[in-house]
């Protein structure tokens, strides 16, 4: 009993942080059906500066807010110079290699700098456990899935009342229409893929007490939150929560029960079976060939 | 062009004769042997990006699967080179078809992202399976090549590594310009139109990914024997990186692309050493470097540089070609197509797009479907031609039912299209993009393709021909080797056309082929249709333009709100009082612009 309380909590902490990141390809791909292949290195950047904010003495919490900036900032270039240029081509090989090639610059700089060492990130959610049902574990590991419900509700809330969200939502459903309705379609999709990488960081920064800043933290963390994506339907919000939080608990089950290995095994075989069973994913919204 | 990949062909076998007698020590020849493996790989990827321009971030994992197949087959059952090279390459085929299928059914980039996992996967798999893999202390002493039992010297392990990257270049290149090749590249172009033509294009992109992963498993087993060590750490991410940088480095999309960028790629690091900790941002460096300043790569620019300098091969001649009237021939006891839809309904969401409409189009006739903006035409046609799924009702061609058939299917059963918003393959040549609709009618398999069977040469030669006749039909020979986006809007639609005939349909929907063309154009497409029903193709025209219609149909159908209103006669539909109610509005309800109402 103790053990699958464990699990469950540990699961929920580790699926809020893959519902982060799968939540800002929902937001890049809605914009501008492109999402960024060095998002994972967005949430790493966001670790990182957090931490060589605090080494040179800035504030906990200002250096995590730097962090999360330097992420959002992160988001908008890369939008500008590595996505938008082809956006609009025929296949998606243009994108993906350029903000690739950025990723695999970003994480060799971070390696440079961090001499491949894991560093902590001081954190008052972790400095003791909290224990629940037996089950021990951080009240950094509960705030985590809570943010991430807030941060979707939030999305949510900010697209059905805000001039901004319904913006977005028409640039995701029909972007010639929203640009003749005067929405600056390029803005948007430049502040939706801040949005995201704002997201990304501030998962970056919340992970990081827990599991350690290192410049490989980004890629597989990325890669999950990607797989989350392709799991509950990258054109669902709520649908990549969801599935982000039980590939989480599901993970930590397995870990568990057999092995870390067979942990990213059965993680990412369930991938490829759930596009087997459900093209769209889970939640996704069959996207209507346009003829 | 021809003669220049001859050219490439005899330079690189010199190429591959000459540098071993050359090479000074044996490190310099293992280097080139690593060389060669890399460039099999390079080779291989270069079908899945440069052809179906798709990306893959797991060719390590292909290649750590092939290396260790072969290493334990090796080590265990004392298998051969040759049976080890073969089981890697069905071991890797089979991961790749798993793979490949689901993910590119939905999106390009869920294939990206399913391979970096499986990379990641394969590295787990020979970390935690020890007692087959050796975990992370790997696999030794792997026995040296043999080749039917006989020891292979340094040298014949070379000769074997030379003729294998030598002869999968041929096949590749083979394929490249077979009916697969083009069906690549138009899957990558336009996936609807692709389909249309009744091309199948998860099947296509699986082939050209299994192509992919099938060349690199065999270089894994090749690179076992090589190195007569391996272990998980050699396969990363980074190699994957480093195998795609390759490709776009040398040229997606050319022969020798792939092997020129594998070649930069295993010298370059020898010269960098001493900047060992930059090599990595290197590498995402020279990718972003690549991408922006010379997206073609190499061999791409080169050849562009090249077309400027030479005159444009000369457009084929129109006695090259088999006339559209022989070639789109159906058989005497083959009557003109009739299709008959009954009932079909279709929504999306709350809107009824068509409400129980039933129309026939009788065979050999011309039948024109006409109705305001909004009415429902476009979904007709895109419902009978496979793209939508009706929630009601049915369809059939000559009583072959074709309700919730697929797109490709429908083409498959005679039935071609245009569309609205033309759909090219833009950076195809216009006689390409016909040879591409002839696509189902070549009768040779993958096998054929890759050996250049004299049959596959045969069929070649007869696409060409019936293509070269079909441009003349459309009369844009003088075009054939233009790329097609470069044509002015009329020809492009004419492009389309003559592209849709290649299929030798039995019956050709038109969708708005008048929309946006000059006047003298429309009369030249009024002839052109007469000329195509003339064949006895049954022809289902969709269209806003009165007088086309007046002219030409031996039926109109009046759509309105999702329904028929009116099917008869071109005279007696003009003068149908809700037909005009329709277009004109006559009571007040109804006499809002049509724009609103749409």
């Amino acid at each position: 009993m103790t053990t699958t309380i464990q699990y469950m909590l540990s699961g929920l902490a580790i699926g809020g942080i893959y519902a982060l990141v799968a939540l800002g390809f929902h937001i890049m791909w809605s914009a501008a059906k492109a999402v960024n292949f060095a998002h994972g290195d967005t949430l790493m950047l966001g670790a990182v500066v957090a931490v060589i904010g605090v080494d040179q003495g800035v504030p906990l919490p200002l250096a995590c807010l730097l962090g999360i900036a330097a992420g959002g900032i992160f988001g908008i270039l890369l939008e500008r110079f590595a996505v938008r240029p082809f956006v609009g081509a025929a296949t998606s090989v243009g994108w993906m290699l350029t903000t690739l090639a950025v990723g695999v610059m970003t994480e060799a700089l971070a390696t440079l700098q961090f001499g491949g060492f894991s560093r902590p990130l001081p954190s008052p959610g972790v400095t003791g456990a909290v224990h629940i049902l037996g089950a021990g574990v951080y009240p950094q590991e509960l705030f985590i899935p809570v943010f991430a419900v807030v941060v979707v509700v939030g999305l949510k809330l900010l697209q059905r009342h805000t001039l901004v969200g319904r913006a977005m939502q028409a640039v995701a459903h029909n972007k010639q229409a929203a640009a003749l309705m005067g929405i600056n379609v390029n803005r948007i999709t430049a502040l939706s893929f801040g949005l995201a990488s704002l997201f990304g960081a501030a998962a970056g920064i919340l992970v990081a007490p827990v599991i350690q800043v290192s410049a490989s933290m980004g890629a597989i963390l990325g890669l999950k939150g990607f797989a989350v994506a392709i799991i509950g339907g990258i054109t669902s919000a709520p649908g990549v929560v969801i599935a982000g939080f039980a590939f989480g608990v599901m993970e930590k089950f397995v870990e568990g029960y057999v092995s870390t290995a067979a942990r990213e095994i059965v993680g990412f075989s369930v991938m490829v079976l759930v596009l087997l069973a459900f093209p769209q994913g889970l939640f996704g919204k069959r996207e209507v060939l346009k003829v | 062009m021809r003669y220049l990949n001859a050219i490439g062909f005899l330079v690189f076998a010199l190429l591959l004769v000459a540098v071993p007698l050359q090479a000074a020590n044996e490190y310099e020849l293992r280097l080139f042997m690593l060389f060669l493996i890399y460039g099999l790989i390079a080779a291989g990827l270069n079908v899945l990006v440069g052809l179906s321009g798709l990306v893959s971030l797991g060719q390590a994992g292909f290649f750590a699967l092939g290396s260790y197949t072969a290493a334990i087959l090796a080590t265990r059952l004392h298998f051969d080179i040759v049976a080890c090279c073969i089981s890697a390459a069905i071991v890797c085929s089979l991961f790749g078809a798993l793979l490949a299928y689901p993910s590119v059914r939905v999106r390009g980039v869920y294939l990206a992202v399913v391979t970096i996992a499986f990379g990641i996967i394969v590295e787990n798999v020979a970390i935690e399976w020890q007692s087959l893999t050796g975990g992370t202390t790997g696999l030794t002493s792997i026995p040296r090549p043999n080749l039917f039992g006989i020891k292979l010297s340094g040298f014949a392990f070379y000769g074997v590594l030379a003729g294998v990257l030598f002869f999968a270049v041929l096949l590749i290149h083979h394929l490249r310009y077979s009916r697969y090749g083009r069906a690549m590249l138009a899957v990558a172009q336009s996936e609807t139109a692709a389909r249309a033509l009744g091309i199948n294009p998860t099947a296509v992109r699986t082939l050209s990914f299994v192509v992919a992963s099938v060349t690199a498993g065999i270089a894994g087993a090749l690179y076992a024997f090589l190195n007569s060590y391996i272990s998980p750490d050699i396969f990363t991410f980074s190699d994957s990186v480093r195998f795609l940088l390759m490709v776009i480095l040398g040229g997606a999309g050319s022969t020798f692309g792939g092997i020129i960028g594998a070649y930069i790629l295993t010298y370059l690091p020898e010269y960098l050493q001493q900047f060992q900790v930059w090599q990595r941002f290197a590498y995402g460096a020279l990718l972003l470097l690549v991408m922006f300043v010379m997206p073609l790569g190499i061999v791409g620019t080169l050849r562009v540089l090249l077309d400027r300098l030479r005159p444009p091969d000369p457009a084929p001649a129109a006695s090259e070609g088999v006339p559209a009237e022989k070639s789109l021939h159906h058989e005497a006891r083959e009557l003109p197509a009739e299709l008959v839809a009954t009932n079909l309904t279709v929504r999306f969401g709350g809107l009824t797009a068509l409400s129980k409409v039933s129309l026939r189009v009788k065979g050999g006739e011309i039948h024109a479907l006409i109705g305001p903006n909004g009415a429902g035409k476009s979904t007709f046609v895109n419902t009978v031609s496979g793209f939508y799924q009706p929630n009601e009702g049915r369809f059939e061609l000559d009583g072959i039912e074709l309700t919730a058939r697929r797109s490709y299917d429908v083409a498959r059963l005679g039935l071609a299209r245009t569309f609205q918003n033309t759909e090219l393959f833009g950076d195809m040549s216009v006689l390409d993009n016909v040879m591409v609709g002839y696509h189902q009618r070549l009768r040779y398999g993958l096998a054929g393709a890759l050996l250049r069977t004299r049959r596959m040469r045969h069929g070649e030669r007869e696409c060409r021909a019936a293509a070269i006749g079909l441009l003349d039909f459309v009369g844009l020979l003088p075009q054939a080797n233009e790329t097609a986006r470069h044509l002015p809007f009329g020809l492009q639609r004419r492009l389309e056309i003559a592209r849709a005939l290649a299929t030798k349909p039995r019956l050709l929907l038109l969708d708005e082929p008048a929309a946006g063309l000059t006047t003298q154009e429309i009369d030249d497409l009024e002839a052109m249709i007469r000329r195509i029903a003339s064949l006895g193709i049954s022809v289902l025209l969709i269209e806003h333009h009165v007088d086309l219609i007046m002219a030409l149909a031996d039926t109109v159908t009046v759509l309105d709100y999702g329904q028929v209103i009116a099917s008869d006669t071109p005279a007696t539909v003009q003068n149908d009082p809700r037909v005009i109610e329709a277009y004109f509005g006559t009571s007040l309800s109804h006499a809002l612009p049509e724009e609103v109402r749409a």
